[in-house]
């Protein structure tokens, strides 16, 4: 049976000659030594960036959580005051004349709600007034072209739950295996997952690591989980050895 | 003078002397290493300080805080980055410095310039307790209750407006870290205030897990989510003796940046950068060759850095006179004095003031300490700049467990101190900033319970303000406020 020849390949844009640009100019140079200086503003300066809207989403978020949970949350119910607030306040200031001797405002303050409705009077506005910042900086960007996507900063956030995720698994690791080998371990897999890898960084980093534990728990006597697991298992006395230096 | 004698005869012990010289040259250390600050520092130390003695804990955690400055200026003026963020300015003059191959000219500079700033204030301090030791004494029934309350609603206005870009987020994280302090019961009328039934809220948040996760593990995250920082290799060629022979040339740059300092220490919530900022200025207003200023000039450089080594002292005058910090660091050695039962406030001059000569003495014997170890190890200082920031990462996410497990051997507060980190690592990458959260925590706090404990005596709005401490206190908060609505309102209408 006669198989068809395969058709030419299609000659596509990317595989002809690529485009250069010839000059025969000089290459450009500056007599100027290069701006490297710090400029004071970056360190002082404040400018929102991607990301920044939606964390003040979530700011204004844990203000409304707060304010929702205030009547329920800080003693409001049992609250005391008087009667007639309006009255009250006015004769504070001495706008009117009290009828009856006032109650002492000192009495009020020292309910248990006072403090969180002063700071949620801070809080709630703040929060608030940043969302207006932070809309204004967006608008501002869209309007100049600049990029308003988040989605890179979202990514960054989630990429560092990984490492939040080494802490939490150290902290999990350590009543299991002891202080000891739970620093040595995270303290030369940490640096290799990171890319320090190679005989001579595992040396720095498993003599860091212990240096750690010496300083800390052998030195200072510093607590950390008594019951371990794996010392458990080993003979009476290496235990007990365990348990009090390491 | 009895005092005097009796806070000498505090530090002549070993382990406070051992402390003096591993807080001193840990500092220098830290300093040194772009990316971890004396706050990262302090916060991973300060679960350790629980099972140190009083004096030996703050003299560790006052070495790192007054000798950071020093080391944060090697890499200032050798690379061109500065060590820990107030050192940002001396990277203008060092660094130019640096590349006309004088880099041993400006390490001898900052060094004797730094000294300068931080013995002024420290002498300043001194010869304030010992020339009006015994009036201050009476500070404690000039200051009650209700201007300790103003007092600290004073920095809190401060720390706020010092934010002058980003004052609405200043005070968002100042509220919400307020706002932290008070979960938990309220001790008085034994009211539980947003626990949701939950055990673990109703003691409250540890101030210590939320400052580690805050400041530590979230330097941690970020440092571990960046990249390894590839600095340009550094000469130091050049001995470093000659920078007081320099100094001298310009005595009236070093008082009037040392002063700035020490005044800008004193007031709440204002610190190094407002103080760098006018002492650089004026340094360059009265100087014959203010063009020079940013190119390399020896009283930029002076005015620079007497001014940053200036203020931890005097940051530690509104902390011990009043019991009000003035900014992070500061808020947390208030937690040394919570564990070790001192009342910092007017009171300590009646009652404890061999320590606080004690304290100034030990930040006298740190400047000299630093001085001789920077002279005679920078070269291998120098060499703590290249170790890399993810490898750092790592191990300050190590260490920052050692500080939480051990405040409680509470496994919560680890997952709530990285919750804490997750945050102040979200907060970091979009630059906002993370003093107001803990500044809020404390003085929040403050505010709180002063106000409480002097309750009885407010019968109507008017007895907050009418005690003369308290109203005048009042009448600098209204002026700082109106102060800053209008250059808000007149930089606002200059912009548009």
């Amino acid at each position: 049976m006669k198989v068809a020849p395969p058709p030419p390949a299609l000659k596509s844009a990317t595989t002809s000659t690529p485009l250069r640009v010839r000059t025969n100019t000089a290459p450009l140079t500056s007599t100027c030594p290069p701006e490297d200086k710090i400029d004071l503003r970056d360190v002082t300066d404040f400018r929102r960036g991607r990301g920044d809207l939606i964390f003040s989403l979530f700011m204004v978020a844990v203000a409304a959580f707060f304010l929702i949970f205030f009547f329920t949350q800080t003693g409001w119910e049992d609250r005391k005051l008087p009667a007639n607030m309006a009255k009250y306040w006015m004769d504070q200031f001495g706008i009117t004349d009290p009828d009856t001797r006032p109650a002492r405002l000192g009495r009020i303050l020292k309910q248990g709600w006072v403090a969180p409705m002063a700071v949620l009077c801070i809080l709630v506005p703040a929060a608030l007034w940043n969302l207006r910042s932070a809309v204004r900086a967006y608008r501002w960007r869209a309007r100049f072209r600049l990029s308003n996507d988040a989605r890179y900063e979202l990514r960054q956030w989630v990429r560092t739950l990984e490492f939040v995720g080494w802490f939490v698994a150290y902290t999990l690791l350590v009543p299991v295996l002891g202080y000891l080998v739970s620093t040595m371990l995270l303290g030369t897999a940490l640096p290799w997952r990171l890319g320090y890898r190679g005989t001579r960084w595992m040396r720095i980093c498993a003599a860091t690591s212990f240096a750690i534990v010496l300083v800390f728990r052998t030195g200072l006597q510093i607590r950390t989980p008594v019951n371990i697991w794996l010392y458990d298992q080993l003979p009476q006395g290496l235990s007990t050895f365990l348990k009090v230096w390491f | 003078m009895e005092a005097f004698w009796q806070g000498i005869d505090n530090l002549a012990s070993l382990p406070v002397l051992v402390a003096i010289l591993i807080g001193s040259v840990g500092g220098l250390a830290i300093g040194a290493v772009p990316g971890i600050g004396p706050a990262i520092a302090i916060a991973i130390l300060l679960p350790a300080t629980v099972f140190l003695d009083d004096l030996v804990s703050l003299v560790l955690l006052l070495g790192v805080y007054g000798s950071s400055m020093f080391g944060g200026a090697i890499p200032a003026i050798l690379i061109n980055t500065p060590g820990t963020p107030v050192n940002a300015l001396t990277t203008y003059d060092g660094y130019a410095m640096t590349r006309r191959g004088e880099a041993a000219r400006g390490l001898a500079l900052a060094y004797s310039a730094s000294f300068f700033g931080g013995c002024f204030s420290i002498l300043i301090g001194l010869s304030a307790l010992i020339l009006f030791g015994p009036y201050l004494r009476d500070l404690g029934a000039l200051f009650g209750q209700r201007d300790i309350f103003m007092a600290a609603a004073l920095g809190t206005v401060l720390l706020i407006a010092a934010h002058r870009r980003s004052i609405g987020i200043a005070a968002l994280l100042f509220a919400l870290g307020a706002l932290i302090a008070l979960v938990g019961r309220q001790s008085l009328k034994q009211i539980d205030r947003y626990t949701f039934g939950v055990d673990y809220l109703y003691p409250g948040f540890n101030l210590i897990v939320v400052i580690v996760g805050i400041f530590a593990i979230s330097q941690a995250l970020f440092l571990l989510t960046g990249k390894d920082a590839d600095p340009p290799e550094a000469r130091l060629k050049g001995g470093l003796l000659r920078g007081f022979g320099e100094l001298k040339k310009h005595p009236l740059v070093a008082m009037i940046s040392a002063g700035y300092g020490t005044i800008m220490g004193v007031i709440p919530g204002v610190g190094e950068f407002v103080a760098q900022f006018f002492s650089y200025s004026t340094a360059r207003a009265i100087s014959k060759a203010p063009g020079k200023f940013g190119r390399g000039a020896p009283d930029g450089l002076i005015a620079s850095e007497a001014s940053n080594n200036a203020v931890p002292a005097a940051a530690m005058v509104p902390l011990l006179a009043l019991g009000v910090p003035g900014e992070a660091l500061t808020a947390m050695m208030m937690v040394v004095f919570f564990d070790a039962g001192i009342k910092p406030g007017p009171d300590i001059f009646e009652n404890n003031a061999d320590f606080l000569f004690s304290l100034f003495i030990a930040l006298l014997i740190i400047n000299v300490l630093v001085l001789v170890t920077l002279l005679a190890s920078t070269r291998l200082l120098a060499r703590i700049i290249y170790v890399p920031n993810r490898l750092l990462g790592a191990f300050i996410l190590i260490l920052a467990f050692v500080g939480v497990f051990s405040i409680r051997n509470s496994f919560t507060d680890c997952m709530f101190a990285a919750g804490f980190g997750f945050l102040g690592y979200i907060l970091r990458r979009l630059d906002w900033p993370l003093v107001p959260i803990v500044l809020g925590l404390v003085l929040g706090q403050i505010m709180v319970d002063k106000l409480t404990a002097g309750s009885s005596q407010i019968r109507t709005v008017y007895d907050l303000v009418d005690r003369p401490v308290a109203g005048t206190l009042f009448v600098v908060i209204l002026g700082v406020i109106a102060f800053t609505v209008v250059t808000n309102i007149r930089t606002k209408r200059f912009e548009h």
